[in-house]
């Protein structure tokens, strides 16, 4: 495995449970599956389609999502909000990445 | 058209092992979020096909999609299971095909087959049976890692579970274990020589032919006191060396190969009880108790041999650990 690689592997393990917070932050407006992928994106959260797509599936049978079908425009879409209990563990988790943010500020500096 | 073919392909065989009551909106979504996808990429000036085949390149294999979506397990055993299975095969894999080989082998002794239809069928049932366990145990867990019931591993693991320190056979208990054995074996013979252990006819008479009283009976005693001095130097030197288990083995060969070969030749039991014996049941029984013996004896050899390198092999370990 190549440095890259290496490094490419930590970041997506640093990574794997922010993008969960930020769906269920961003998802208090209703969103759909590639909507939501472009806006990830676009706030910096670059999430693959075959990540996200399973995810929003995920989160909605745990009941932290609620869907709908949208059958207003040409092309009808599933479009996902956060339910009440989504919106407790968007708390939960900010809060808890806060406080990692702060330990980590705390750790010994490097140079 | 051709472009909706194969987004409508890539659908279908996602859907392939998604139960069938979310197929129709799993489907309709999957199928919404390409079409996405692939609009955005023919806005930015793509070729309708060209993004159609990034975006599904993109998404990746559908079995592997689908597996997201319903959670399905994508290896036959995971960490979960993966050391109990491991464990539980070696185990197994100790004891079945040991058991069936033998178990073979004495079915075919007891038949009277010649030597080499002994040895080749035992093979075989060896070979067979680390197939079926191997199979049979692999595909029990494997129906675990899909059920996700606990296994039979009772609660998480401590300190306690830690293996037992490798024997080393240089305890004071040992030397002493095995002298009371030796002179006990001693002691029985002279009792039979002597007095006879085995009551039969209305009478005690000698296990033992007694035509072994004198030569062979003193060739015995004199590789039991060899036995005892083995055990004496193994405790003063405080463990097994590999010389010492060499020894030891060459002992056990000359002893148990002597009796079995005895046995073979029928010179080893009183002939005397061997056919009150055959007259009390069959002749038959004599011949099939004798195998077994035979057999039994050629085990409680080579055991006997093998632990002695077993424990010099740990002793070397213990050595090597804390050098003196």
């Amino acid at each position: 495995m190549s440095a890259d690689e290496i490094l490419d592997t930590h970041l997506q393990e640093l990574r794997r449970g922010t993008v969960v917070l930020a769906c269920l932050r961003l998802l208090t407006n209703p969103g759909y599956g590639y909507g939501l992928l472009e806006e990830l994106a676009a706030r910096g959260f670059a999430t693959d389609a075959n990540t996200l797509y399973p995810l929003l599936r995920r989160l909605d049978k745990q009941g932290y999502l609620t869907s709908e079908w949208n059958t207003d425009e040409a092309r009808p879409r599933k479009f996902y909000r956060t339910s009440a209990a989504g919106r407790t563990l968007a708390r939960s988790l900010t809060d808890d990445f806060r406080a990692i943010a702060a330990s980590i500020a705390d750790l010994p500096q490097e140079d | 058209m051709d472009a909706t073919t194969l987004t409508d392909r890539y659908v279908d065989a996602a859907m392939h092992t998604v139960p069938e009551k979310q197929r129709a909106d799993l489907a309709a979504e999957l199928q919404a979020s390409i079409a996405d996808q692939v609009d955005a990429r023919v806005d930015s000036g793509e070729d309708a096909h060209a993004a159609e085949v990034a975006v599904l390149t993109e998404l990746g294999d559908p079995d592997v999609l689908a597996a997201g979506y319903t959670g399905r397990v994508l290896h036959l055993i995971g960490p979960r299971y993966y050391l109990d299975w491991w464990r539980l095969l070696k185990l197994l894999l100790w004891i079945v095909p040991a058991c069936t080989a033998f178990a073979i082998a004495l079915g075919q002794v007891i038949q009277l087959a010649p030597i080499g239809s002994v040895v080749g069928p035992a093979v075989v049932g060896a070979l067979g049976s680390v197939v079926q366990v191997c199979f049979w145990t692999t595909l029990v867990f494997v129906v675990l890692e899909r059920l996700g019931r606990e296994t039979m591993d009772a609660g998480p693991w401590t300190p306690d579970r830690l293996p037992a320190p490798r024997e080393r056979g240089a305890r004071f208990s040992d030397l002493v274990t095995s002298l009371v054995w030796l002179l006990l074996v001693a002691g029985a013979v002279l009792w039979d020589v002597f007095r006879g252990l085995a009551f039969a006819n209305g009478t005690w008479m000698p296990v033992f032919d007694p035509a072994l009283w004198p030569a062979w009976m003193i060739a015995l005693f004199a590789v039991l006191a060899a036995f005892a001095v083995v055990s004496v130097l193994v405790y003063r030197r405080g463990g097994w060396s590999y010389a010492l288990a060499a020894v030891h083995g060459i002992l056990d060969l000359l002893l148990f190969g002597a009796i079995i070969w005895l046995l073979l030749e029928g010179r080893l039991l009183n002939p005397a009880l061997v056919s009150a014996l055959g007259e009390a049941t069959s002749a038959e029984v004599p011949r099939i108790l004798g195998v077994l013996l035979a057999v039994g004896l050629a085990i409680v050899g080579v055991w006997d041999a093998l632990d002695a390198f077993r424990k010099a092999r740990g002793s070397n370990r213990a050595e090597t650990r804390v050098p003196a």
